[in-house]
């Protein structure tokens, strides 16, 4: 057993040990590290300033992601290998910083090396996007235009890797990472049963993954929680597979990795998880933690209402499997048990003949916490409904399914009217309240027209 | 020899901001025995404070601090009538009571937890009605007021009432307020602050702690955005660490946290603003009173020069013959609404081309034709309702430019064509102008300075009032200055912006910042180049440094003051009228929005937008203007939206819930151009472009109000500003029950 995290910043080892390990990533850059390149503005990771890299071992290789520095905490960073602005510019400008130089990419300058490290992300991948990889970053200067120029004008950028070789910071991890780490309240346990064990004899233990609800409880309202567990020792809970027509989500499968299985197998998810958060959050942030933070308007839930996903729970005295909806026993309250762990998800795949649409309304299209959602499956032969599946988030205090408004359309005729009038029952079914993201009026007349916009989409008539 | 002016150089803090090099407040290394500053504020919009009882002794805090601890207690950037620290009255929910000076970050919470004030809640006026209803007034009524509106009201062919109501806008620069305060010798003070107006810090300090100018210094070398919002508010911060500084004799630091910088500061101020109307059949406008009611918050701030833009703004750009513009300023419970880039322009702009959508749905016409009819001419037609000029009139030329490069009349029969096809979803289009007037509308302000030395090796370093804040002015007075001297632009350094190289000099506010410190670094310039011209009449074959080096040995001076004033501005508040301006930066934009009928999601689809901005300095830098520009603005239209509950708390006070443009938001078709026109009054023929391309947003919006007639059933379709999804669905809702759609 360890009592320190080893982390590895722009190529050079730290041990960090005791109290210091609770503090965010962004925070001991800046104060201690004096690397005050990396910024922090609103430490809730929804504006990117603080973007670093993380690099974490995937079969034997260092790949490294953007994440908000802000809301990551270095307990969760053991074995890992970040590089910040400071990090990347050792050698002087990389292309990609000469092109914001030149493209006018930069203008206060306060967002830039957040804009330059998410871009830095993107370079570590295939993709090209840039406005997919800067989903994550506000600038309140330029309008964007002048970044994705510069980024659509860079031909070669170098990678993490190359700047620093990846076998020493391997090797240094190699030596540790099969070892527990446990700092104060903080534990890493190396299986499953340490952490079933950990969980039960600690019960206000809180799982903590990715941190992107975490973080902002502790940044913004100082939540300290007794006992904090990690399972990135843990092997298997990385598993994601498809078994038969079922797609097995492991406990510790980041969101990133989640939509790019489903990219193929559910376009129609893919789309809503383009929206869902920026790259920087997804890395982070995990399907698991999606679905245990229960929070009335979490994107993946309805979605997983209408395919009837299952849970497993893993306790000290074995697993148990429970329906999604069945997890969720009111606000925020979960049918967990104390020494429990979301293992395991399994989430059944549309079929042919199935027709699925997912709708996220929300003030900004992107990286917006929706005001409204909602998840239609339907089953049709020849012009009828055979069965329809609705689930709606943000009209009650769980995402709700609306069996009534389900049970009225079963066998009716795919027509306008009958969704008028689905529409109609869809809203009397829903009691949502008003909040900063809408008003209760805004989310009724939601809950009614949703049923039409399925209807047109469904029958292609969109435009 | 040398012409950097008008090309394309790159930002003079690039590299650092790519680096992460560059530094900002809370970026200066701590320095040894440093204090943490934060305060406490009130929780509610108004109350009496009935006891504040500091702890005796906490660990870790150096110094608890009350409104007694001041000299003097009122700062304010034009009535001096607001508190920096409230004592028997809390009149905005974020005012500051307590001052706090603490070893950490940790002791401030503790503080802040022993710290015990008694409140009793108190009624607040939160909004504009309940202000006009409780007659809560800042200052009194002002006019603009041209031939005669009632009279031509009375004979107009139609005339139309109505009312145009916008929202405010959250600053949301990325870095949020700050200042570092090191004490010297006899209560001198170094102040680095993150501001728009170090005079104005340095005198707020001076005054509030019983110094005089001469013993604060206050530097800004740049910072991570302003917008407006660090134009007067900047003082706060920088004279509650001055104040721990001198108490102390230590260095202090203070630095927001986003959500306590959105709670506490102000913002774009909301305004609701009642008009009258007349027209005749072919659209020409024949009268217009228009009443503007801004909400000013609790204290006057720069509110009644906002209300005085928003009023001569309010006709934008059509001629109006009959013109009464009444402006007031509205005193709330909310805190003081301050500068924000456009300053009231954009209020007074949206109010008119509102105008203009709803006489064209009157008519039954294409809004640009009423804009076409209405807007200035080159020689006739040409003079404000404030009898000011319209010189070198652009706008015909910009409206017919763009008119053809966007297509615009092939694309309103597509657009026609499409919201009759389509059950799914409605499209709006709208050209709208906007014509800007450049000047502070406070003559005195108009001045500025800047100091030019040249070092012994032929390096030469620039110091004006102008202040960095991404907006490129000091690359823009560096390449003015290299021009100038006829030297390369590396040799040239500006530095930074320090009251004790420059002198009373005004905010770099009113996009005036290169105008008139670019004019004053060029005074300079040309007094220094005449003198070694005239040492180089005997050495014709040195180079720069060997010039420099032989005046020197032959004792000219080479150091230089530069000075400017604009001329020809003038403005009499008892008569509404004058010359505020300068000249009238000018443009237009066209946008195209797509909704969707169930949801009220809101799409732009393309926006075209064409400028005459002069000849500029630098045109990358520029087009960052207009394109940084138009999104912010785009923000204020659709998706920045703040949320308060009844009693006046901001719920949207971060970016989890305040949302400002994303890079998603951009309009898919994104054309940004100018013209080529020099302005014969400026600066090498450049116009100022800071704050107009904000207004081109307003073309959204007004798509948005086009695409709503569509279902409207011939009414004129309302829509609040900002028409975020909720406003759009809300509105669409009310024509859909009246059975406009699904038909």
């Amino acid at each position: 057993m360890r009592d320190y995290v080893l982390l590895h910043i722009n190529g050079e080892p730290h041990r960090i040990t005791g109290a210091a390990a609770f503090q965010t990533l962004s925070r001991f850059l800046r104060y201690e590290q004096r690397a005050t390149g990396t910024k922090i503005v609103c430490e809730e990771g929804d504006c990117g300033a603080c973007t670093v890299l993380v690099g974490r071992v995937e079969n034997g290789a260092l790949r490294y992601r953007p994440i908000n520095s802000c809301i990551h905490f270095l307990f969760q960073l053991d074995c890992a290998s970040i590089v910040t602005v400071e990090g990347l510019s050792k050698h002087g400008l990389t292309p990609m910083q000469d092109a914001m130089v030149q493209c006018h990419g930069a203008q206060c300058g306060y967002c830039t090396p957040g804009f330059v490290m998410a871009l830095a992300g993107m370079f570590e991948t295939e993709s090209r996007d840039a406005k997919q990889a800067l989903t994550g970053n506000l600038c309140r200067c330029t309008g964007y235009e002048s970044i994705i120029r510069a980024a659509a004008c860079v031909e070669e950028q170098p990678k993490a890797d190359d700047l620093y070789p990846p076998q020493p910071i391997l090797e240094a991890i190699r030596d540790v990472q099969s070892e527990a780490v446990r700092i104060e309240h903080f534990y890493k346990p190396t299986s499953l049963d340490e952490a079933t064990r950990f969980k039960a004899a600690n019960p206000k233990t809180v799982i903590v993954q990715g941190a992107t609800d975490f973080g902002v409880w502790r940044t913004k309202r100082g939540f300290a929680p007794e006992a904090i567990l990690s399972l990135d020792g843990l092997d298997g809970l990385g598993e994601l597979s498809l078994d038969g027509e079922t797609l097995v989500v492991g406990g510790r499968v980041t969101l990133t990795q989640f939509e790019a299985a489903v990219r193929g197998l559910v376009p129609e998810l893919a789309r809503i998880m383009d929206r869902f958060g920026s790259p920087q959050i997804k890395n982070a942030g995990t399907l698991a933690g999606n679905i245990a933070n229960a929070s009335p308007i979490a994107d993946t839930l309805p979605f997983l209402y209408v395919m009837n996903a299952h849970l497993e729970l893993t306790g000290t005295m074995g697993a148990r499997v429970v329906p999604i909806a069945g997890f969720y026993k009111g606000y925020k309250t979960l049918d967990l048990a104390a020494d429990e762990i979301i293992t395991r998800i399994f989430i059944p795949m549309p079929k042919d003949g199935e027709t699925l649409r997912l709708y996220k309304i929300s003030k900004r299209s992107h990286l917006d916490i929706s005001s409204f959602t909602a998840a239609m499956l339907m089953t049709r032969t020849d012009g009828r409904i055979e069965a329809m599946r609705i689930a709606y988030g943000g009209v009650g205090p769980t995402v709700l399914r609306l069996t009534k408004t389900e049970e009225f359309l079963a066998g009716r005729a795919m027509a306008l009217e009958t969704f008028l009038e689905a529409g109609e029952r869809a809203r009397g079914e829903v009691a949502p309240i008003t909040d900063v993201r809408g008003t209760k009026d805004y989310r009724l007349q939601l809950a009614e027209n949703v049923m039409q916009k399925f209807y047109y989409d469904a029958i292609g008539g969109g435009a | 020899m040398t012409n950097y002016v008008g090309k394309d150089v790159p930002h003079d803090s690039a590299r650092g901001h790519v680096t992460g090099e560059s530094i900002y407040i809370d970026d200066i290394p701590p320095m040894h025995g440093e204090l943490v500053v934060d305060f406490v504020w009130s929780p509610y919009a108004h109350a009496r404070i009935r006891s504040v009882t500091l702890p005796e002794r906490v660990e870790g805090v150096a110094g608890l601090y009350t409104h007694r601890d001041l000299v003097h207690n009122e700062l304010g950037p034009i009535l001096h009538d607001e508190p920096l620290l409230a004592s028997d009255l809390a009149t905005f929910r974020g005012q500051p009571i307590v001052v706090i000076a603490a070893e950490s970050q940790e002791a401030v919470l503790a503080a802040k937890r022993a710290i015990r004030i008694e409140y009793e809640e108190l009624k607040p006026i939160l909004t504009i009605e309940e202000a006009i209803a409780a007659r809560s007034f800042i200052g009194e009524t002002r006019f603009i007021r041209r031939g005669d509106a009632d009279a031509a009201l009375a004979t107009a062919e139609h005339v139309l009432e109505g009312t145009f109501e916008n929202g405010g806008q959250d600053h949301f620069y990325l870095e949020s307020q700050a200042a570092l305060v090191v004490p010297g010798e006899h209560g001198a003070l170094t102040v680095h602050s993150s501001t728009q107006h170090p005079t104005e810090v340095q005198e707020v300090i001076a005054h509030l702690l019983g110094l005089d100018m001469s013993q604060v210094v206050v530097n800004t070398k740049r910072m991570g955005g302003a917008f407006g919002g660090k134009e007067a508010q900047a003082t706060h911060p920088a004279v509650m660490a001055s104040l721990v500084a001198l108490r102390h004799k230590r260095p202090a630091r203070i630095v927001y946290d986003k959500d306590s910088d959105m709670h506490v500061t102000g913002k774009r101020h909301p305004f609701r603003n009642r008009y009258t109307v007349g027209f005749t059949s072919a659209g020409e406008i024949v009268a217009l009173k228009v009443d503007l009611y801004s909400d000013g918050g609790a204290y006057a701030d720069l509110s009644p020069a906002v209300m005085a833009r928003a009023m001569t703004h309010a006709e934008n750009a059509y001629f109006i013959a009959n013109a009464e513009i009444r402006g007031t300023v509205c005193r709330t419970n909310m805190p003081p609404n301050t500068a924000f880039r456009g300053f009231g322009g954009p209020q007074g702009v949206a109010t008119m081309e509102n105008i203009i959508e709803e006489i064209a749905a009157v008519l039954k016409r294409d809004a640009l034709e009423i804009r076409r009819v209405n807007c200035y001419g080159v020689d006739s037609r040409n003079t404000t309702p404030y009898l000011e000029p319209v010189e070198n009139n652009t706008l015909p030329r910009l409206f017919t430019e763009l008119e053809q490069r966007c297509d615009y009349r092939a694309r309103m029969e597509a657009v026609r064509a499409f919201n009759d096809a389509s059950r799914t979803h409605l499209k709006g289009l709208s050209l709208s102008a906007v014509k800007f007037g450049i000047s502070f509308n406070t003559k005195f302000l108009n001045q500025a300075n800047a100091l030019v030395n040249i070092y012994l090796d032929g390096s030469v370093q620039v110091s004006t009032g102008a202040t960095e804040m991404g907006q490129g002015v000091n690359t823009k007075i560096r390449q003015i200055v290299a021009d100038e001297l006829r030297v390369p632009l590396a040799r040239v350094q500006v530095m930074q912006t320090s009251t004790e190289k420059n002198n009373n000099t005004s905010a770099t506010a009113a996009s005036s910042g290169a105008d008139l410190n670019g004019f004053a670094a060029r005074d300079a310039c040309v007094k220094l180049r005449a003198r070694l011209d005239d040492v180089a009449t005997r050495y014709p074959d040195f180079d720069w440094p060997k010039l420099v080096k032989a005046a020197y040995m032959e004792r000219v001076p080479l150091g230089e003051r530069g000075f400017y004033a604009t001329p020809r501005i003038d403005w009499d508040w008892t008569s509404g009228q004058g010359h505020p301006f300068l000249y009238f930066t000018m443009g237009t934009a066209c946008s195209e929005v797509l909704i969707d009928r169930f949801t009220g999601e809101l799409k732009v689809l393309r926006s075209d937008v064409l400028m005459d901005i002069g000849k500029p300095i630098n045109p990358g830098v520029d087009r960052g203007q207009l394109v940084g520009g138009f999104i912010q603005g785009l923000g204020w239209v659709t998706t920045e939206d703040l949320r308060y509950t009844p009693g006046g708390e901001l719920l949207s006070h971060s970016p989890t819930t305040y949302k400002i443009p994303n890079i998603n938001d951009l309009p898919e078709i994104f054309n940004v151009d100018w013209i080529d026109v020099e302005n014969p009054v400026n600066i090498k023929g450049s116009k100022a472009v800071g704050e107009p391309p904000l207004l081109m947003a307003i073309s959204v919006w007004c798509a948005v109000k086009h695409a709503l007639r569509f279902v409207s059933n011939g009414d004129i379709p309302k829509l609040r500003l900002p028409a975020t999804n909720e406003e759009i669905l809300m509105r669409l809702t009310e024509y859909t029950k009246r059975g406009a759609i699904h038909a």
